[in-house]
């Protein structure tokens, strides 16, 4: 086997998110910032679901985090902080070209939204493998031969057929074993992080399964922290010790996966468990909310959830809510929530509001 | 969740509910025999499309007005020979009766293919058609084809600058070029060319240039006859380059912008590969992809205006051979021009359809 996991980093987090402003530039002279002052500390070996509608920003979020935005994207504020394996700490924003290229895949690796076509249709599936072990093993050229072994090795641990994946095209494999695949190579220089983008959206619920189960256990063995992005929230339930919820590009509310689902403080949040089947047998009464996410180029100047709130109040129309701990734990557990009336038991709703 | 973690890898289940993909056993040999099926139904379809024109090339002759036995006939009788008897020398040096039935000129003609036995010419005495189109037909060939291969090779370059660069300066520049040069039609070209670079420039002698060998040359494979053949074939080639090189820059830009996007490339760039095994294997080989029937379409453009070109460029290729044979009426000649350059262009159809088939894996299944 391929060495063991790199020991977790003596103390301190992985990967500290300070303020970080991500933005499309969408004309000669306007920008959309997609992911607003987003913070958050992730500590080895933790695994942290980011939740939200569809358009919050969590994929911006996940590729700026590798600096993987399209040619009009960029991370504009903010610092990416991440303890390497040689223990220092760098700032990924300030990498320089090859370093930054040196850091990918090796510390932190992403599996892609659709990674359907992460694969190069002209390669061979042993191909992706040799090219990525090859742009990371600079002096030393591995004959080949040791390299595919060590991919079989890895294929195995996704439990597909070595023999019958290395040698095919993508093509000629199904979507869940393209799946597993990534997976599998996304682990291939043992990364201290793991980014998946919705990695099971697209494939039946039966591979789904598998694939979760597969994560579950891989994590267990290499120990590697993840960032898992999802609409699933019975998946975020099982596979994340953490929660980040994410309304209008910024995070609204983070804290443990109990937290949030058993003492969700934000309103979004709430209507969002309340939006799914239930969980561990905990039987919500769907709550509808009303209307979609504001614009981004739009946000109110209060709270940006404020026109769909059940318990919006005046203030909520001009005061921004900072992300405020509510419960103070260490290792970036804290339950924090950026809302007005987080701790508020009864409050006024609108509608009875003179 | 109650997973067992053993210490050794899980035993692999190739399937894993997952699979959509062809079983195991029946894999290698079928993609065998469905890939040469594949080159198969291409051959057919090459030869489809050769028998047709020929049909065409036949009927047209005879719908043509002017038989070319009364033709050569003609020219005999006006150097004081009977009708009757020119007749009968203009048919037994032609090996063509006029009054034979209809089927049996068709089966003369089609068969005489086959065996590239085409006739006489009518008006080039003691040569057969063959011979005239071999004598001539390998300098459009070979110019043509050096044309077009460095204009391939520095469009698909060019293109692909100017997508990595898009809406810079350089591929503003790049583009109003390429959108110039594919708007001049290629005989215009060829003039500017003499007329810019060899008279008003000077840079070089373009009565020298003209021909396609110099005198005393002798082919074969020495480096004075390729050296003198390239220098001869300069202009036209230029000429060449220059009329479809815009096509290709415009077209590789659209086709690499496009694979740009994909998730693979992405994927790639988020799997640390370097900068120059991601343009290469990545994304220029998926961009030449869709690009490779332009190959033959552009051999199709420039054979066409080869007739033109080679005229203004004074370049002893099958261009003129076939104004001489308008010219001349000498049918014969046209009819087996016209085969020949069709099939020409059919072949690199085919060549780029296999081509095609070799690049792309997922042609063969
Ligand atoms: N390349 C881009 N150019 C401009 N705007 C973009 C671009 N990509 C995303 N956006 C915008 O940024 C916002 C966030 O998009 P993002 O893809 O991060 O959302 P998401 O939370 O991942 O959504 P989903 O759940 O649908 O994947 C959206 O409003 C989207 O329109
Ligand atoms: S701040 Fe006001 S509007 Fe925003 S979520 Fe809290 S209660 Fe609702
Ligand atoms: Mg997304």
């Amino acid at each position: 086997m391929t060495p063991t996991p790199p020991a977790p980093a003596a103390d301190g987090p992985l990967l500290s998110v300070r303020g970080v402003d991500v933005g499309y530039r969408t004309g000669r002279r306007t920008r959309l910032t997609a992911v607003h002052d987003a913070s958050f500390d992730l500590y080895p070996g933790q695994s942290m679901a980011l939740v939200g509608e569809s358009g919050c920003g969590k994929t911006t979020l996940g590729l700026g985090l590798l600096r993987l935005l399209p040619r009009t994207g960029t991370v504009s504020a903010g610092q990416i902080l991440f303890r390497r394996k040689s223990g220092d700490q760098v700032d990924v924003r300030t990498l320089a070209k090859e370093d930054l290229r040196r850091f990918r895949w090796n510390e932190a690796a992403m599996v892609f939204q659709g990674a359907m076509n992460a694969f190069n249709p002209v390669l061979r599936m042993e191909e992706h493998f040799l090219d990525t072990f090859r742009a990371h093993e600079r002096r030393t050229r591995r004959p080949r031969a040791e390299i595919l072994e060590e991919s079989a090795e890895l294929l195995e641990m996704v439990r597909l057929d070595p023999a019958r994946v290395l040698p095919s095209h993508p093509h000629e494999l199904s979507g869940g074993m393209r799946q597993r695949a990534l997976i599998a190579l996304a682990l291939a220089l043992r990364p201290q992080l793991l980014i998946l983008d919705e990695p099971t959206t697209a494939l039946d619920v039966l591979t789904q399964r598998s694939v979760v189960e597969q994560l579950t256990e891989l994590r267990e063995r290499l120990r590697f922290s993840m960032v898992f992005i999802t609409h699933d929230l019975g998946l975020a339930a099982e596979l994340a010790d953490r929660v980040g919820t994410m309304y209008a590009g910024r995070l609204i509310e983070t804290g443990t996966t109990r937290d949030l689902f058993h003492r969700a403080r934000h309103p979004y949040t709430s209507a969002l468990i309340g939006s799914v089947p239930p969980v561990a047998g905990d039987r919500h009464v769907p709550e509808p909310l009303p209307g979609g996410p504001p614009g981004l180029n739009a946000l109110p100047p209060g709270c940006s959830f404020e026109p769909r709130c059940p318990r919006a109040t005046e203030e909520c129309t001009a005061t921004r809510p900072e992300l405020r701990v509510l419960h103070p734990r260490d290792e970036g557990l804290s339950h924090a929530a950026a809302c007005l009336h987080a701790d508020g038991a009864e409050l006024p709703t609108r509608g009875g509001h003179p | 969740m109650a997973t067992d973690i053993a210490a050794t890898p899980p035993p692999p289940d190739p399937g894993g509910g997952a699979t959509t993909a062809r079983d195991d056993g029946a894999r290698v040999p079928p993609l065998r025999r469905i890939w040469s099926n594949y080159v198969f139904v291409k051959v057919r379809k090459a030869f489809v499309v050769v028998f047709v024109v020929a049909n065409v090339t036949f009927f047209l002759g005879r719908a043509m007005p002017g038989d070319p036995v009364d033709v050569m006939a003609g020219r005999l009788t006006q150097g004081g020979m009977s009708m009757d008897e020119a007749r009968a020398v203009a048919i037994n040096s032609l090996a063509y009766d006029p009054d034979a039935p209809l089927w049996s000129q068709w089966w003369e003609f089609i068969s005489g293919l086959a065996t590239l036995d085409m006739g006489n010419t009518i008006n080039r005495p003691g040569q057969t058609v063959a011979e005239a189109i071999g004598a001539y037909l390998p300098w459009t060939l070979f110019s043509i084809g050096v044309g077009t291969l460095v204009a391939i090779v520095l469009g698909l370059a060019l293109g692909m600058v100017m997508a990595y660069w898009r809406n810079r300066v350089l591929d503003h520049v790049l583009s109003v070029v390429a959108s110039v040069l594919g708007a001049v039609p290629n005989y215009l070209i060829a003039m500017l060319l003499v007329t810019g670079g060899g008279m008003y420039l000077g840079w070089f002698d373009p009565i020298d240039l003209r021909g396609t060998l110099s005198p005393g040359v002798e082919p074969g494979l020495t480096a004075e006859f390729v050296g003198d053949a390239l220098y001869h074939a300069a202009l036209p080639i230029v000429t060449y380059v220059l009329a479809i090189i815009g096509t290709w820059m415009l077209v590789m830009k659209a086709s690499t912008t496009e694979v740009l996007g994909e998730d693979y490339v992405t994927v790639a760039r988020a799997r640390g590969l370097r900068d120059r095994r991601i343009a290469f294997s990545y994304v220029g080989r998926n961009a030449v992809l869709p690009l490779v029937a332009q190959i033959a379409i552009s051999f199709g453009t420039l054979v066409g205006g080869a007739i033109f070109v080679e005229q203004v460029l004074v370049y002893k290729g099958v261009g003129g051979l076939l104004l001489d044979a308008v010219n001349y009426r000498d049918y014969p000649l046209l009819q087996g021009l016209l085969v020949i350059i069709t099939t020409c262009v059919v072949l690199a159809n085919l060549v780029a359809d296999l081509l095609y088939s070799r690049l792309d894996p997922r042609i063969r299944t």
